[in-house]
């Protein structure tokens, strides 16, 4: 008896594990600032930058992903230019980090009507 | 960005190369029908149009060759291209050089005002450059974000 007393315990022991490991990630989805260090991802997909805006802690790393059958840049809209990549096609990445708490603004030069923004905090 | 600044009709917002670039299009698949069309009918007034629509369609070619040239140097600082960009370059510039050889071909004909005396190898080159120009057309759209939502 004490053994299945014990295994029971384990099991909800692991199902709560999972269960924390399974929210982790969407806790950061949903807006909180990742840690200094960490790194973040944007998908450029149907011709718009996922998720559009992104806060991120100092430090962070953001690579962006191409993931469209058509080539896309990542241009800063600050002058001058604080990061631009070279024509990423298909499945190529750019990365940068972000130092300095700020609002970057950035958009993709072969198609301007696609922006991003990256909030460091 | 000033607005008369050369820069400002290159880059993408403004930019003039997607624009410019219907008016060869137009003019050499309306010439290459007139063509064909005057070969057919042996019309000389058929033969005339299809001259003058190569013509201007050889003049407005240049400004396109020249702002797409210019948007890759200046927007994307003449980085090596690859892929969909490449291949719309270089059919891009063999539009280009078909367009004039084929306005070339008739120029020469016309400039001795035998129109009926063109060569009969012109056909299956216009019709290669028809080809060309809507392959080339095809990837310009799918570049300037034609499929793109809203």
């Amino acid at each position: 008896m004490k053994r299945y007393w014990c295994a029971l315990g384990v099991a909800v022991m692991a199902m709560l594990a999972v269960a924390m490991l399974g929210a982790w990630p969407n806790s950061l989805a949903a807006g909180a600032p990742q840690a200094a260090g960490a790194a973040a991802e944007v998908k450029i997909d149907n011709f718009s930058f996922g998720p559009a805006d992104l806060k991120i802690a100092a430090g962070t790393t953001v690579t962006w992903v191409n993931h469209d059958d058509i080539p896309h840049t990542v241009v800063s809209t600050d002058e001058p230019k604080l990061f631009k990549s070279k024509v990423l096609d298909t499945d190529e990445k750019f990365s940068f980090t972000f130092s300095k708490a700020g609002t970057y603004a950035y958009f993709c030069s072969i198609h301007p009507k696609m922006t991003g923004k990256v909030i460091v905090q | 960005m000033h607005p008369f600044d050369l820069k400002t009709v290159i880059f993408a917002k403004h930019a003039q190369h997607v624009v410019l670039i219907h008016f060869p299009i137009a003019l050499f698949l309306a010439g290459v029908l007139f063509d064909f069309l005057a070969q057919w009918t042996k019309r000389q007034a058929l033969a005339a149009a299809a001259y003058y629509n190569f013509a201007v369609a050889a003049i407005a070619a240049a400004p396109v060759v020249a702002t797409g040239l210019l948007a890759w140097q200046w927007q994307l600082e003449g980085q090596r291209l690859k892929g969909i960009l490449l291949q719309h370059l270089v059919l891009g510039c063999t539009s280009a050089v078909l367009i004039w050889v084929v306005w070339w071909i008739h120029f020469r004909v016309q400039r001795r005002q035998a129109t009926l005396l063109l060569p009969a190898y012109r056909l299956p080159l216009e019709a290669l450059g028809v080809a060309v120009v809507m392959l080339t057309g095809h990837l310009g759209g799918f570049l300037s974000g034609v499929n793109a939502p809203g």
